[in-house]
């Protein structure tokens, strides 16, 4: 079988010097501000009233004493059940007691949720915003270019991923186009970034990408559109269920096997 | 600093037990295992209390390096010392300021919050030994990088002030405005504990204990200040509400050995009061004490308190009354039980004290003023053998 032919293609050397670089030190740029702005208009963790508080504390409150009753003895635990399935059903620690039952309030309309989601507007915008107008820069100045050759041999399929904007069907996929250098160059500039800025930093995509899939659990727990009394009175009948096992009973008979003088 | 007798109560096991820790202690000890809630437990030592209870030095258990990354509190005096001694040439080796959109960021040393922890316990740790210079430069540049509205450094500026006040006059006047601010904003948690440990340190106890319940009402999740509730509820020889408090930092840091064991002092002290119950108290305060041993081998005070609970059920108290179990709680266990359980504490008492007295490296670590209450009161049991 013949051997294929080695393409060459005589690129000019200034193609490396007006278009890799430039695209190159332009992505890391736009990495960097992106990284302070978003810095910059982080809106401070927002702070909770009193009442808030109160009401989060001690659904907490519950939740550990399920989790831990094992730790008191019996008559502490029932003593605690009784306050707290009460207080938990009767609403005594809702921020607006008056509200009881009413069911969740609309997220569209709670300002307090509006606030949150402004924020991740604000991270959203941060990254589309610089994306589309480089992505018409490069388009603008450098659609078309074929700029380097990689090193070592790739399949056809790689065709439509590195030769972007060159409508060449029989060139090696070997060659790279310009386009194609800047989406390598988004998503492959991320150790740079944590060189430069450190490894928390907003420069990333990738970061925000998994931040807006997987949101904390906090967030779920007392986020917006969750019905507070309704958490409560969950709380409340777990409680009011749970089988009590003293951690204390043979505890002395289990040190005794334990420990060796 | 005076001594403080109202702190231990008023019963007999607080001088038998010279070693029974004021509650910031023990809760120091917590505090070094639970290091997620560092934030809390600082504030409620104050500058005061800082200097009354802070155990007597130690060997070289804390290395230099990383002691300014510990909460200071639980640091011996002699540490303390020579931290503060270092901090003009800590202070001077840092930068003085760094902002976190400086362009000389990008290739300087990122700001990590090691930094300003380390600040922050320079800082105490120069209240301590009244470097106030050095503590009012930390001062400054933890304001310099969070603002002066920051929860956490209002509270900080709150015990510097109380640090550096004279007299009670003065420090009456850094509760007011600790009071003005909470008047401003009743959610600053910060500030809140600072006003509950100067209403503490200049002993007004029951409002204190008002200001406490008011704040656990709000933050019923919060560790520490139910372990000071107690505390205080303690000191005033109401047992009941004390064991309460310990029992709710029970539910929310079950493993806690160390509070495990404070919960038996106090029934033990609430036994031998006199109160109503001596007998459930004594059998759950020996079974507190099991339980801390069986959560951290070789505990001092754990078994302190077992060799203690073991001898009171020996001797005390006859078999029959013992036998009025009411329904809910767990009896004592049979006097067989009981004396093993004696001669396991009174073996193991012997063993910690002889090889960490011989200097032992590996037991090394143990409180000293906790070892010579423990090697007092084998003393006072042989002597009553010998006889």
């Amino acid at each position: 079988m013949a051997q294929v032919p080695v393409q060459t293609i005589h690129r000019d050397p200034q193609l490396f010097y007006w278009i890799l670089i430039p695209i190159t030190l332009v992505m890391i740029l736009t990495g960097v501000l992106r990284h302070y702005a978003t810095v910059l208009m982080a809106s401070a963790p927002k702070k909770f009233d009193l009442p808030t508080i109160r009401e989060q504390r001690s659904l907490m409150r519950g939740i550990n004493l399920r989790a831990n009753a094992n730790a008191v003895s019996p008559s502490s635990f029932q003593v605690r059940k009784d306050y707290l399935v009460n207080a938990f059903e009767n609403g005594a620690f809702l921020k607006e007691p008056d509200k009881k039952g009413q069911g969740a309030p609309n997220p569209m309309t709670d300002p307090a949720a509006m606030e949150g989601m402004m924020g991740m507007m604000k991270g959203n915008m941060a990254m589309i915003v610089p994306q589309t107008l480089i992505m018409g820069w490069i388009n603008a100045f450098f659609s078309g270019f074929v700029i380097i050759k990689l090193p070592f041999p790739l399949t056809i399929k790689f065709k439509s991923m590195l030769q972007a904007g060159v409508a060449t069907r029989d060139m090696d996929p070997q060659w790279m186009s310009s386009i194609s250098w800047y989406v390598l160059c988004i998503f492959g500039l991320q150790s740079v970034f944590n060189y430069l800025l450190g490894s928390d930093n907003a420069a990333s995509q990738m970061a925000q990408q998994m931040g807006s899939m997987g949101p904390g659990a906090g967030a779920q727990m007392f986020g917006p559109g969750v019905d507070p009394d309704k958490q409560f009175q969950g709380e409340a009948e777990n409680i009011s269920v749970l089988a009590h096992h003293y951690t204390l009973e043979g505890v002395e008979n289990r040190l005794l096997e334990s420990v060796r003088v | 600093m005076e001594g403080s007798p109202t702190k231990e109560g008023p019963t007999s096991v607080a001088s038998a037990k010279s070693s029974v820790p004021s509650s910031s202690l023990s809760f120091r000890n917590m505090h070094r295992v639970f290091t997620a809630s560092r934030t809390a437990l600082k504030s409620f030592s104050s500058y005061a209390d800082l200097i009354r209870s802070s155990p007597p030095p130690s060997s070289s258990f804390y290395a230099m390096t990383s002691s300014l990354l510990h909460p200071p509190a639980h640091l011996p005096p002699t540490v303390a010392l020579q931290l503060s001694q270092q901090a003009p040439i800590l202070l001077q080796s840092t930068p003085s300021s760094i902002s976190p959109y400086s362009l000389s960021s990008l290739w300087s040393a990122a700001e990590s919050p090691e930094l300003w922890m380390t600040y922050e316990n320079l800082m105490l740790s120069c209240l301590r030994t009244g470097d106030e210079e050095s503590a009012h430069l930390c001062l400054e540049r933890l304001t310099a990088r969070f603002g002066a509205e920051n929860e956490r450094l209002m509270a900080l500026r709150g015990l510097f002030q109380e640090a550096i006040s004279d007299d009670d006059a003065a420090l009456k006047q850094v509760l007011e405005e600790y009071e003005a601010i909470l008047k401003k904003d009743s959610s600053n948690i910060p500030v809140t504990k600072r006003r509950i440990a100067l209403l503490k340190s200049l002993k007004k106890t029951p409002e204190a204990i008002t200001a406490l319940n008011q704040f656990l009402d709000s933050s019923p999740t919060d560790a520490e200040a139910w372990a000071e509730l107690a505390d205080l509820y303690a000191s005033q020889g109401m047992y009941q509400q004390s064991i309460f408090g310990l029992e709710e930092v029970l539910l929310i840091t079950p493993y806690a050995w160390n509070i495990h064991a404070r919960l038996g002092e106090i029934l033990y002290m609430a036994a031998i009061s006199g109160e109503a119950g001596a007998e459930k108290y004594l059998a759950e305060s020996l079974r507190r004490f099991c339980r801390s041993i069986e959560l951290c081998d070789d505990y001092l005070r754990g078994y302190y308190g077992l060799k203690l609970t073991t001898g009171r059920l020996l001797t005390g108290v006859p078999q029959a009354s013992r036998q009025a179990k009411s329904d809910s709680v767990l009896a004592a266990p049979d006097s067989k039980t009981v004396e093993r359980l004696n001669e396991t504490a009174t073996a193991k008492l012997t063993e910690i004290v002889r090889l960490s007295t011989r200097g032992d490296a590996a037991w090394g670590g143990y409180d000293k003023a906790e070892l010579i209450a423990a090697k007092a009161l084998l003393d006072t049991d042989t002597v009553k053998t010998t006889r």
